[in-house]
C-alpha cells in the first residue's frame, strides 16, 4: 500500500466511523428558537441589557422542548423602530423565525407586532401603548403590561381611599398618545371619585426642565400632584419637585414608573414618602416571584427589575405555550396562549383571549426612608395591589 | 482603474461600477432587505451630496424631506388608494415643492445662518408630524403602510411582496437617480454649482444668478430625498416618527461625509458602511455608536475625500507602484 492509498483508506474509515454522529445530528429535532427584540444599543440600552438577561434565563432554565433544548437569539433593535422592523423581516425570511419577545418602545412594539402577524408568528411584549391590545391588536401579539386604564385605577383609587380628605388633584402630562391616555383615564376616575381636577400642565416629549409646570402646580394648591410622564422625564420631574419642596406641601404620585432601576437612580432621599405605580416589584411574595428572585440573584447577583421580570415571563409563556400546543407553529401556539392561566411574577396571571391582554396585578408603592431600608433594593413598600382592565365596550380590540 | 472610474461618459466608468455593485449587493450581504435599506439611504445621501458636495450647502433639513416623502406616499396609498408609481411620484413632487419653499427662505442666508434655518425647518416638520397624530400616528408612527404591486395603467407588472422583488425595484430606481445625478453634475448646471461652491461672489460677478442655481439644487435634492423616504416606508410597511426627526438629518449628512462629499459613488459607500457596520457592530458592542463618532473624526481629520477619497488614493498609489515595478 502506497502513501496515497493509505491516506484515502484512512479518510474513508474515519468518515464511516463518524457517520452515525452526523446521522444523529441530521435526524435530531431542530431546537425552537426564541428571538429577543432588545434595545441593546441606542437611547434605551440600559433597559435592553436587563430585558436580555430575563429572556436568556427563561430559555436557559426551560427543559427540553419538542425533543430539543430551546435556543435563544438576540436581535438588537438599536432603540429604533425602523431598524427593528427590518431586522424582524430578515429573521423571518432568512431564519424562519416565528417566536419573538421584547420591545421596550411602544412604537417599535406596534410596528413589530404587525410584521410578526404578517408572518404568522407569536410576539409577546411589555410595551406601554394601549393600542397593542386595543385598536391595533392582532392574532399574533400579546401584551404583559397593564394598560394605562389599570395603572390609573390601581394608583389613584387606592390613594384617594387612603387619603379621603385629598380632594384637589393637579396633573403634569406629556403631550403624546401615552400621556393623553393616562390623563383621560385619570379625569374619568376623578369624576367618579368626586375629586376636583384643579389643573393640568402639558409638556413636550423632549422636555427636561419642569420648574414652570411645578410653579403652576404650587399656585393651584392641590392636595395631590399626579405625575403622568415616564422614564427619564418622570425622574427629572420628581427630582425638581422635591428640590422645590413640593413633597412637604402635597402628596406626590407617579402613576407609571420603570420600577427598581429607576428607584435606584433616584435614591431614598427623593423617594421617601412618594407614591409610585409599578408593573412589577421584586418583593411581591408570589410563589413564582420568590423562585425568580432567588434564581436571578444566583445567576446575575442582582434583584430582578421590571424589564428583566417582564421579558423573563414573556419568554417563558411562549415556551409553555409551545409545549402545550405540541408544535412550533405560530397560529397553534397563539391559540394555546389564549385563555392560558399561569403562575407569573405578580401571582396568578391570565391571558385574555378577546384582546391578548395579560390580566395581572398593578402595584401602588410608597418610597421608604433610608433608615427603614433592609437592603439597598428595599426602596419601597407595597401599599396595594389589584387588577383593573377595560371591560365590555371599553375593549377596543376587534380581532380579525 | 481610477481613470476608468473618472471617465466622463454618463453610461461608462462609474455608472458601470454602480451597476455591478447593484447586481452583487444582495449576493454579498446577508439579505436583500438589508441591501434595499442601504440603497434607500444611499439615495438620500446622494441627494445630500448634490447640495453639500457640489453646491457647498450643508443642509440639516434632509430629514424633513425624507419624512415628508414617507408620510405623503403612505397617506396617499392608505387614504387615496394610490398605486406604487403614483405614490412615489407624489412623494417626489411633494419633496420638490417642500424643498423649494425651504430653499427659497434658507438660501437668503449663507454659512451658519443657512444651516440654522434648515435645522429650524426640520424641527418644525418634526413637531408638525408629532402634533398631527391623527394622520401621522404621532410618536407611535404610521402603521399598516402597504407595498402595492408594480402596475402600469392597471396592468400588473410585478408582485413586490418578496424581499428580492422589492430590492430589484429599489435598485432600478437608484440606478436611474444615479444616472440622472451624473447627467446633472456633468451639465453646465453642475459646473455652475461647483463654481458657486468654490467662490460664490466670483460666480455672481460673471453673471450667474447664484440664488436660482442653489434653489434648483435644493429642489432636486428634496425630490430625491422624499423618493427615498417613500421607498423606506414601503420597505418596512411603517413610518416611524424618527423618519422626520433631527437624527435622520444627522444620519444622512454623516453618510454623505463618511462616503465622501463630491463623489456620487461615495454616497453609496457611506450609506453601505454606516448601515452594515451598524448591523455588525451593534451585535458585538452596545456602545458601537462611539466607533461611529471616532470614524467621523478620523475621516474629517485624515481622509478629506471620505471613504471614496481613500479608495481613490489607495488605487492611485497601487498603480504608481506597479508602474515603477514594470519600468525597465
Amino acid at each position: 500500500m502506497n502513501r496515497r492509498s493509505f491516506l484515502k483508506g484512512g479518510l474513508a474509515a474515519t468518515s464511516l466511523l463518524a457517520a452515525p454522529a452526523f446521522l444523529k445530528q441530521a435526524y435530531a429535532a431542530a431546537p425552537v428558537t426564541i428571538y429577543g427584540l432588545k434595545s441593546m444599543s441606542g437611547a434605551f440600552a440600559s433597559y435592553g441589557r436587563f430585558a436580555e438577561m430575563g429572556s436568556k434565563l427563561a430559555v436557559q432554565d426551560f427543559g427540553p422542548l419538542l425533543g430539543a433544548k430551546p435556543a435563544y437569539a438576540t436581535i438588537d433593535t438599536e432603540s429604533n423602530a425602523g431598524k427593528a422592523v427590518r431586522k424582524v423581516q430578515e429573521a423571518v425570511q432568512q431564519q424562519g423565525a416565528v417566536f419573538f419577545d421584547g420591545c421596550t418602545l411602544s412604537s417599535t412594539a406596534l410596528a413589530v407586532g404587525k410584521e410578526v402577524a404578517k408572518a404568522g408568528g407569536v410576539f409577546v411584549t411589555p410595551a406601554g401603548a394601549d393600542e397593542i391590545t386595543g385598536t391595533d391588536c392582532n392574532r399574533s401579539t400579546f401584551r404583559w403590561t397593564v394598560p394605562t386604564y389599570g395603572a390609573i385605577h390601581e394608583t389613584v383609587r387606592p390613594l384617594a381611599k387612603l387619603m379621603p380628605k385629598a380632594k384637589r388633584w393637579y396633573t403634569i402630562t406629556p403631550q403624546y398618545v401615552f400621556g393623553e391616555a393616562l390623563l383621560s383615564a385619570a379625569k374619568d376616575l376623578f369624576k367618579e371619585l368626586g375629586v376636583e381636577h384643579v389643573g393640568n400642565s402639558y409638556h413636550s416629549m423632549q422636555e427636561q426642565e419642569f420648574s414652570g409646570y411645578l410653579t403652576n402646580a404650587m399656585a393651584a394648591q392641590p392636595d395631590v400632584l399626579l405625575i403622568l410622564n415616564f422614564g427619564g422625564q418622570a425622574s427629572n420631574c420628581l427630582r425638581q419637585a422635591v428640590n422645590f419642596g413640593l413633597k412637604k406641601q402635597m402628596t406626590i404620585l407617579m402613576a407609571w414608573t420603570a420600577g427598581l432601576d429607576q428607584f435606584q437612580s433616584l435614591g431614598p432621599d427623593i423617594l421617601e414618602g412618594v407614591y409610585m405605580g409599578a408593573q412589577y416589584w421584586h418583593q411581591v411574595q408570589s410563589p413564582m416571584n420568590i423562585e425568580l428572585v432567588k434564581r436571578v440573584k444566583e445567576v446575575y447577583g442582582i434583584s430582578p427589575n421590571y424589564p428583566l421580570a417582564a421579558d423573563y415571563i414573556g419568554t417563558k409563556v411562549i415556551l409553555e405555550a409551545i409545549k402545550k400546543a405540541g408544535v412550533a407553529k405560530g397560529p397553534a401556539v397563539a391559540k394555546a396562549m389564549e385563555g392560558m392561566v399561569y403562575d407569573g411574577p405578580t401571582g396568578k396571571e391570565t391571558i385574555r383571549a378577546v384582546d391578548h391582554q395579560v390580566i395581572k396585578d398593578y402595584y401602588l408603592l410608597k418610597g421608604k426612608a433610608k433608615s427603614a431600608m433592609k437592603d439597598p433594593d428595599d426602596l419601597a413598600t407595597v401599599v396595594s395591589a389589584g387588577q383593573s382592565f377595560p371591560q365590555g365596550d371599553k375593549i377596543l380590540c376587534k380581532m380579525a | 482603474m481610477t481613470a476608468f472610474l473618472k471617465s466622463k461618459g454618463i453610461f461608462g466608468g462609474m455608472t458601470l461600477a454602480v451597476a455591478a455593485i447593484l447586481v452583487l449587493l444582495p449576493l454579498l450581504l446577508p439579505s436583500a432587505t438589508l441591501a434595499s435599506e442601504i440603497l434607500i439611504f444611499a439615495m438620500a445621501a446622494l441627494a445630500c451630496n448634490l447640495l453639500l458636495g457640489y453646491g457647498g450647502l450643508l443642509s440639516f433639513g434632509q430629514g424633513l424631506f425624507f419624512g415628508a416623502g414617507s408620510y405623503l406616499a403612505s397617506l396617499a396609498m392608505i387614504h387615496g388608494g394610490f398605486g406604487l408609481i403614483p405614490a412615489l411620484l407624489a412623494a417626489a413632487v411633494a419633496g420638490a415643492v417642500l424643498a423649494t419653499c425651504v430653499g427659497w427662505l434658507s438660501i437668503r442666508r449663507a454659512g451658519i445662518y443657512f444651516v440654522m434655518l434648515t435645522l429650524a425647518f426640520s424641527q418644525m416638520g418634526y413637531f408638525l408630524a408629532y402634533t398631527l397624530s391623527k394622520w401621522t400616528g404621532g410618536d407611535n408612527g404610521l402603521l399598516d403602510v402597504p407595498r402595492p404591486d408594480l402596475s402600469l395603467f392597471g396592468i400588473r407588472i410585478a408582485d413586490l411582496s418578496s424581499a428580492g422583488a422589492y430590492y430589484t425595484l429599489v435598485a432600478v430606481l437608484f440606478f436611474a437617480v444615479f444616472v440622472g445625478a451624473r447627467r446633472v453634475i456633468d451639465s453646465p448646471f453642475g459646473s455652475t454649482l461647483v463654481a458657486i461652491r468654490e467662490n460664490e461672489t466670483r460666480a455672481a460677478a460673471i453673471g450667474f444668478d447664484t440664488r436660482h442655481f442653489k434653489m434648483l439644487a435644493f429642489t432636486l435634492s428634496g425630490a430625491v430625498t422624499a423618493l427615498a423616504g417613500a421607498l423606506y416606508a414601503m420597505l418596512i410597511n411603517y413610518v416611524p416618527l424618527d423618519n422626520i426627526a433631527m437624527s435622520m438629518s444627522e444620519n444622512i449628512v454623516i453618510m454623505t461625509i463618511i462616503g465622501g462629499t463630491g463623489s456620487l459613488l461615495g454616497s453609496l459607500l457611506g450609506a453601505g458602511a454606516l448601515v452594515t457596520l451598524g448591523d455588525i457592530l451593534s451585535a458585538m458592542w452596545p456602545r458601537w455608536q462611539m466607533l461611529l463618532g471616532l470614524a467621523l473624526i478620523l475621516i474629517v481629520m485624515f481622509l478629506r475625500g471620505g471613504l471614496w477619497g481613500g479608495v481613490e488614493h489607495a488605487l492611485d498609489r497601487f498603480l504608481k507602484i506597479r508602474e515603477k515595478g514594470n519600468a525597465p
